[in-house]
Order: C-alpha cells, then sequence, then structure tokens
C-alpha cells in the first residue's frame, strides 16, 4: 500500500473512477436492498393502470388535445415515480449514518458525479417501464420514436441534474419526502413545459427539424443545472 | 445624525408612495378601453419589478453567505426573500384584477403569470426548507444553495419556456413605449398563431381603398370560434376597424396588407397599447417604480437589522449558557 | 518545536482554535503543536468538547475562530484538504451495512485512489482481529466488531495522523490490546489524538490535555 495523494492533486482520471466506485457502490445496495427500484416501478405500474382504467386506451386518440393529455399523463407519471425513488441515495447516506466515512474518504465531486450517474441509472429503468406500461396500458403510438427517445433521454438527464443536488439537500432536514416535491417542482416547472410539449410533439409525428428547438432547450437546462450543482454540492454536502 | 436621515428617508417615501397612490386615482386620465381598472398598472408594474429585484438581491447574497460564511449575508438573503414573497403576493393579486377586467379571466397561464406563480412556490419551498432545518448554520447553507439553484432556473422559466408555448401575449406589447407586438403574415387561406390564438385568414377583398379581410379566430382549449372582418385603408396604410376578440378586450387588427400576392398581416391590439403616451400617466408611473422600489429598500433594511439584532441576543444567551 | 520537518514528518498545528455548537462555545482559544511521534489524550467531562475538538481537527466541523494546520512533507493542508493524512475512528463513524467488511474496504480504497490488492485487505482486516470474516456482511457484525472495522477504515490509507474517539469502546480485552498497539505503531508514522476519559488509556498519552477545566 502506498500513502495516499493529496485529494487536490488527484487528477480527473482519479476523480471519475471515484465517482464511477461511488456509482458501483450504490448499485450494489440498491440490488441487494431494492427499495428505490421498488417504490419507482410501483408507481410507475400504478399511474399506468389508473390512467387505463380511468379512460381507456386513450392512446387509440390521435386528434389535437388527446395527444397533449397523453404527453402529459406520462411526464406526470414519470415524474412522481422519480420524486419517489431518486432522494433514496442520499437519504440512506444520511439514515445509516454512512455519510461521515464517504465525506472523508472521497471528493465531493465525485460523491456527486456518482449519485448523479446512479439516478441517471434509476432513470433510465424507470423510462423504459413507463412507456412500455403507456404502450401496453392505454396503447400510446408514438409517430416519431427517435424524436420522443431523444426528448425523453435528454428531459431525464434535465431531470436528473436538477433533483440529485436537491436529495443531498433534502436528505439534512426532516420531513425529508415532503420537502424533496416541495423543493423539486417549482425548479422542474421550466423542464416539464419543455419535454411535454415537445413530446406531444413527437407522438404526433413532427419532424426532427420541428423537434429540434425543444431538445436544444432540454439540454441546456441540463447544462446549466449540472453545472451550478458541481459548484454548490460542496456546500452543501460539507453542512 | 444617522438615525435623523433615516427618519427623514422613512417620511419621504411615506409622502412619496401617498402621493402616487393620489395620482393613481386622481391625475392619471381614464384609458380608452380600460376604464378605471387601467389604473392598477401603476401599482401593478411596479411590485412586479420589485419581485425580480427582491428574487436577484436575495439570490446575491445567499452567494455572499456561502463564499463569506458571515451571518449577516444570510440574514440579508432571508430579508429580502420575505419581503419579495409580500411584494410577489400584491403583484399575484393585482395582477388577477387586471386579467379578469382585460381579460375575462383571473387566471389562464399567461408565460407572465405562469413565472410569478413559480416564484411564489419557490419562496414556499425555501420557507419550508428553512423551517425543516434544526441546525442553525446548516439551515443557512442549505437555503442559500437551494435560493441560487433556484435562481439559475429563472431565465428558462422567463425565456425559454413561454417561448416553447408560443403564446408572448402578456402586456410585453402594451407597456413599454415603443415596443410592439410583431404580429404575424399570413397569405388567404394559412393558419397562424397570435399570442396562444389561432388565427386563419379565409380571404381579403377590397373595395375602393377599404380592404377587408375574413379572420377566423379560435381559443386555445375552447370550441368556440369565431368569424372577424377587420379592415384596412390601403391608401393611407393603416386599420380602420379593429374588431375585438369574443369575450375579450383584444382586438384584431390588420397591419398591412397586399392584394397582389393575397397576404397580410394581421395583429392584435391590446388595450393600454399606448397608455404611457400619455405625459402624467407615464410620471406617475415612473414615480410609481420609484416609490415602490424605495419602500421594499426601506422595508429590507428593517427586516434585516431586526434579524441581526435577534442573532446577537441568541449569541449572548449562548454565551452565558 | 520549529526545527525543520524531514520527510514524511507531520506537524499539526492549533492557533487560538474556538468552536461553538449551536451558538454554545465549548473550544476557547486553544493553541498547541505536536510532531510526528507525539501522542496526545484528550479528557474531559461530557460535553466539554472532546469529541468536538476531533471533529474540527477532520474537518467534520467548521471551526468558530482560529487556525487548524497541517504540514506534511513540507506542504500545508488546513483539516478540509488534509482528509488523505487523517485516520478517524469514532462511535459516529458508521460503514455500510449491506455491504462485506471487505468489499466496504474495497471501496473506500477506490475513492481514495489506492491501488489495493484484495489479499492486502484481508490481512489488514486480519490485523484488526477480523480475520477470517472478510465476507460477512456487516450487518452481521457486533458492535464489537463493528469498532474494529472502524480500526481498518481508519488505517486504509496508512494515514499521518489518528484520531481516535473514545478508542476502546464496545471492545474486549483483545480488543483493548489491539488498540494499543495500533497506537504503538502509529506513533513510528505520525500523531495520535484520543479523547477519552478512561484510566487505562490516559496513561497512553505522552501529554494529556484537560478540557472544560476552566
Amino acid at each position: 500500500m502506498t500513502p495516499q495523494a493529496a485529494p487536490n492533486e488527484l487528477p480527473l482520471r482519479s476523480l471519475l473512477l471515484a465517482a464511477w466506485a461511488v456509482f458501483m457502490k450504490d448499485l450494489r445496495s440498491e440490488l441487494r436492498s431494492r427499495y428505490a427500484i421498488n417504490a419507482i416501478l410501483l408507481f410507475a405500474v400504478s399511474t399506468a393502470v389508473a390512467v387505463s382504467l380511468g379512460v381507456g386506451f386513450i392512446g387509440l386518440r390521435r386528434e389535437g388535445d388527446w395527444i397533449n393529455i397523453q404527453s402529459s399523463l406520462l411526464w406526470i407519471a414519470l415524474l412522481f415515480a422519480a420524486l419517489n425513488g431518486l432522494a433514496r441515495s442520499f437519504v440512506q447516506e444520511e439514515e445509516t449514518r454512512t455519510g461521515l466515512a464517504l465525506r472523508l474518504a472521497a471528493p465531493s465531486h465525485a460523491i456527486y458525479l456518482g449519485k448523479l450517474c446512479f439516478n441517471l441509472a434509476l432513470l433510465a429503468i424507470l423510462d423504459l417501464v413507463t412507456c412500455l406500461f403507456f404502450m401496453m396500458f392505454i396503447r400510446l403510438q408514438i409517430a416519431n420514436p427517435s424524436l420522443f427517445i431523444a426528448l425523453l433521454v435528454m428531459g431525464s438527464v434535465a431531470l436528473a441534474c436538477t433533483t440529485t443536488i436537491l436529495a443531498a439537500i433534502i436528505a439534512k432536514a426532516s420531513l425529508k419526502s415532503a420537502l424533496f416535491a416541495v423543493l423539486s417542482f417549482p425548479l422542474l416547472v421550466p423542464l416539464l413545459v419543455i419535454a411535454i410539449q415537445g413530446t406531444a410533439l413527437a407522438i404526433e409525428g413532427a419532424t426532427w427539424s420541428e423537434g429540434f428547438s425543444y431538445l436544444q432547450s432540454l439540454i441546456g437546462f441540463a447544462v446549466a443545472m449540472f453545472v451550478a450543482s458541481l459548484l454548490l454540492f460542496r456546500f452543501v454536502w460539507e453542512s | 445624525m444617522r438615525e435623523r436621515l433615516a427618519s427623514v428617508a422613512k417620511l419621504f417615501i411615506g409622502i412619496w408612495l401617498g402621493g402616487v397612490v393620489v395620482a393613481m386615482f386622481l391625475l392619471v386620465p381614464q384609458y380608452e378601453g380600460l376604464g378605471n381598472a387601467g389604473r392598477i398598472i401603476i401599482m401593478h408594474v411596479p411590485t412586479a419589478w420589485v419581485c425580480v429585484l427582491a428574487f436577484t438581491i436575495s439570490a446575491i447574497y445567499s452567494a455572499l453567505y456561502l463564499w463569506k460564511n458571515k451571518p449577516e449575508f444570510d440574514n440579508r438573503a432571508l430579508a429580502a426573500a420575505e419581503n419579495g414573497f409580500l411584494f410577489t403576493i400584491l403583484a399575484t393579486v393585482t395582477g388577477m384584477i387586471f386579467s379578469q377586467v382585460v381579460w375575462g379571466i383571473f387566471w389562464n397561464w399567461d408565460p407572465r403569470q405562469t413565472s410569478i406563480f413559480v416564484l411564489l412556490l419557490i419562496y414556499a419551498a425555501l420557507f419550508a426548507l428553512r423551517s425543516a432545518i434544526e441546525d442553525l448554520e446548516r439551515r443557512r447553507r442549505l437555503s442559500a444553495v437551494y435560493s441560487l439553484f433556484a435562481f439559475v432556473t429563472v431565465p428558462f422559466l422567463i425565456f425559454i419556456a413561454p417561448r416553447m408555448a408560443e403564446s408572448t401575449l402578456h402586456p410585453n406589447c402594451a407597456f413599454i413605449e415603443g415596443s410592439e407586438c410583431e404580429g404575424i403574415e399570413l397569405a388567404v387561406g394559412k393558419i397562424g398563431l397570435l399570442g396562444d390564438r389561432k388565427v386563419q385568414l379565409l380571404g381579403l377583398s377590397q373595395d375602393g381603398d377599404v380592404v377587408t379581410a375574413e379572420v377566423k379566430v379560435s381559443e386555445p382549449g375552447l370550441t368556440s370560434e369565431a368569424i372577424l372582418h377587420p379592415t384596412w385603408s390601403a391608401s393611407e396604410g393603416h386599420q380602420i376597424v379593429s374588431p375585438e376578440f369574443p369575450n375579450l378586450r383584444y382586438r384584431l387588427t390588420i397591419m398591412s396588407a397586399d392584394m397582389a400576392s393575397q397576404s397580410a398581416k394581421l395583429n392584435i391590439m391590446a388595450p393600454g397599447t399606448g397608455i404611457l403616451d400619455n405625459r402624467i400617466t407615464l410620471y406617475t408611473f415612473l414615480a410609481g417604480i420609484f416609490g415602490f422600489t424605495a419602500l421594499f429598500i426601506w422595508m429590507f433594511r428593517v427586516r434585516s437589522k431586526l434579524l441581526d439584532i435577534q442573532e446577537d441576543l441568541q449569541q449572548r444567551e449562548g454565551a452565558f449558557a | 518545536m520549529n526545527k525543520e520537518l524531514q520527510p514524511e514528518h507531520v506537524r499539526l498545528t492549533l492557533k487560538e482554535v474556538g468552536a461553538a455548537y449551536s451558538s454554545r462555545i465549548v473550544i476557547a482559544q486553544l493553541s498547541l503543536s505536536l510532531e510526528s511521534g507525539d501522542i496526545l489524550v484528550v479528557s474531559g467531562a461530557n460535553g466539554s468538547g472532546k469529541s468536538t475538538l476531533l471533529r474540527l481537527l477532520c474537518g467534520l466541523q467548521r471551526l468558530h475562530s482560529g487556525e487548524i494546520l497541517y504540514e506534511y512533507n513540507g506542504v500545508s493542508y488546513t483539516p478540509n484538504q488534509a482528509s488523505h493524512l487523517i485516520g478517524w475512528v469514532s462511535p459516529d463513524l458508521a460503514l455500510y451495512r449491506e455491504l462485506t467488511a471487505l468489499e466496504n474496504l474495497r471501496f473506500f480504497a477506490q475513492v481514495r485512489g489506492l491501488r489495493v490488492q484484495d489479499s492486502q485487505l484481508s490481512a489488514l482486516l486480519a490485523d484488526v482481529g477480523l480475520g477470517g470474516r472478510d465476507h460477512d456482511y456487516v450487518s452481521s457484525y457486533s458492535t464489537g466488531m463493528q469498532q474494529r472495522l472502524r480500526y481498518a477504515y481508519a488505517l486504509l490509507h496508512q494515514p499521518a495522523v489518528l484520531l481516535l474517539d473514545e478508542p476502546t469502546v464496545t471492545l474486549d480485552e483483545r480488543g483493548s490490546d489491539t488498540v494499543a498497539r495500533i497506537i504503538e505503531r502509529q506513533r513510528a508514522r505520525g500523531i495520535v489524538v484520543i479523547a477519552t476519559n478512561d484510566p487505562r488509556e490516559l496513561a497512553w498519552g505522552d501529554y494529556v490535555l484537560t478540557l472544560g477545566a476552566a
């Protein structure tokens, strides 16, 4: 064993390796407890089934406002499931008091990046399952699948970039789960407006050039949130 | 000396705002199409401006707190947020009254209404966060982070999301002197959006000097449709008759028409367009902005001072305990 | 005290350090200096600030006033930058219960950027008295075994400064001997600071600092 180098001398590569270690650790914990994944999947299934029971196969209705309704329902399902699961990894560190051990050992940026990746992985599973259920239970038909997938992926990235630092904040407060939704929703409004309208266009069958500005805005939003999180995370984690 | 100056300033702000209110009701002339309701603009716009100012000040002091770690900065940020919250409520209420009178509904998710609603939610979230953290220093740091983080989303709310919604109907074009809504160029048979209203140019006919357009307009989310017939003078190059949208105080107007290419440029004329052309109204309006800004700064200073004193007391108690 | 530091030597300096705990002052105007080979025992009544002092030293709590500096190989670090120099053992320290002991150590080695073989980690576990329990989940460990695992966590990166808060709490006789051995070995490597009120542990220190006496 060689003594460790000072953290401020760590090159980017070891920062990324440390982030990867945090990600793998969270993934392993999650696979053993399956807490977050169960919560979000249950939510996704319940929403799709409830919508289906309530209004039937609305995916078959292709005229104007129905498309917007389908897109809104899809994002509502994603949002609420996400708000149930994404705070988990930080809340667990606080509840099991492992945060101190982690804080002393790992650079804060690595922790942020690792947790962000973990939330992205959760969202990827959530996206996949929710879309499958929407296709099955309400017969959602997507006329421009590639644009739809691009918007969904970018929307999820933006969602993760916004909520990961908020999860770190609420982990240090009381009334955690209620607070997570309260803090997240106002900041997610622009994201939701853009994502819902863009996704509606993709379901309707708009071309890439028509949907591109939505994609651009989502990328801009995600980048802004990511940079702000990187700058601010240290203050959250070290308090 | 300083206290003297402060009380003089306080008196001055009181008299100034009193003057603004008197002018608002007695001096400002009624504006055609708005009636007495138009007077609320003298209140509404300055309070809305103070909302933006307060949120910005709060974010700046939050950043300063994180940087310098001095409790006074957090007290300032909190004072700005609390007073900003009051002004945000004021702006929302005055705006709703205006909206009811002019648009016929209290609330219609106009982009600016959306942003002020989100601003209210952000403040509520900030106060909820503060009350949910026991430890003082941790409370300060986390709420500073949240208000800075929230501040980053604001440009998206104001500039990006509304453009997506393609509705830029809010007084944008009405109150700022010299600015105009751009309008939309349509060929016969084509459909376009004016604000969030769908318009279709059905036909264009010329009778001597008078060009008449036949336009089908429909409300977003509503099934109601109406045919309007705005007219335009070809020789003088401006509109003659601009009919109102159904149930609204907005008018549809022709900005230009070209019979050869069978196309016309249509626009919405909001009531209040050119309201500030009147000298007295303009001055009262500017005085209102100045007065409300001064009022906010005074309230902000009083509140931060109070928080500082509170903090001092707590610390002394701690030292003696 | 101010001689030139040899390479691999470490110096810890506190200048007029003050700490507050939710606006109550617990430590005021504390100044001291430690060098490689020094063992300091901090004692004092409950609530006198022993644990707080250790938390200040590893950067987990912010200073109210004053300054703490580590000097190592001629470079100065504040506690927040010195996490690679510090090993901290405390009842507040918890490791991941849903992972095995070996997985815990492997994870912490990875985030610290260490290149370590599993065999070395197993040797470390055996050293703190957990030999043969590498692949057991931490949730199945007794409190004494968890305390031993904390030592493995703290020694993983061969820190120059070892900060021990109630070092033998929940440990049996053999565990206490292990700790005594670790402390003696650390003397050759750097500094040890122990927070305790146990009479036997008070004897381990070269210096004893009693807090809250004023």
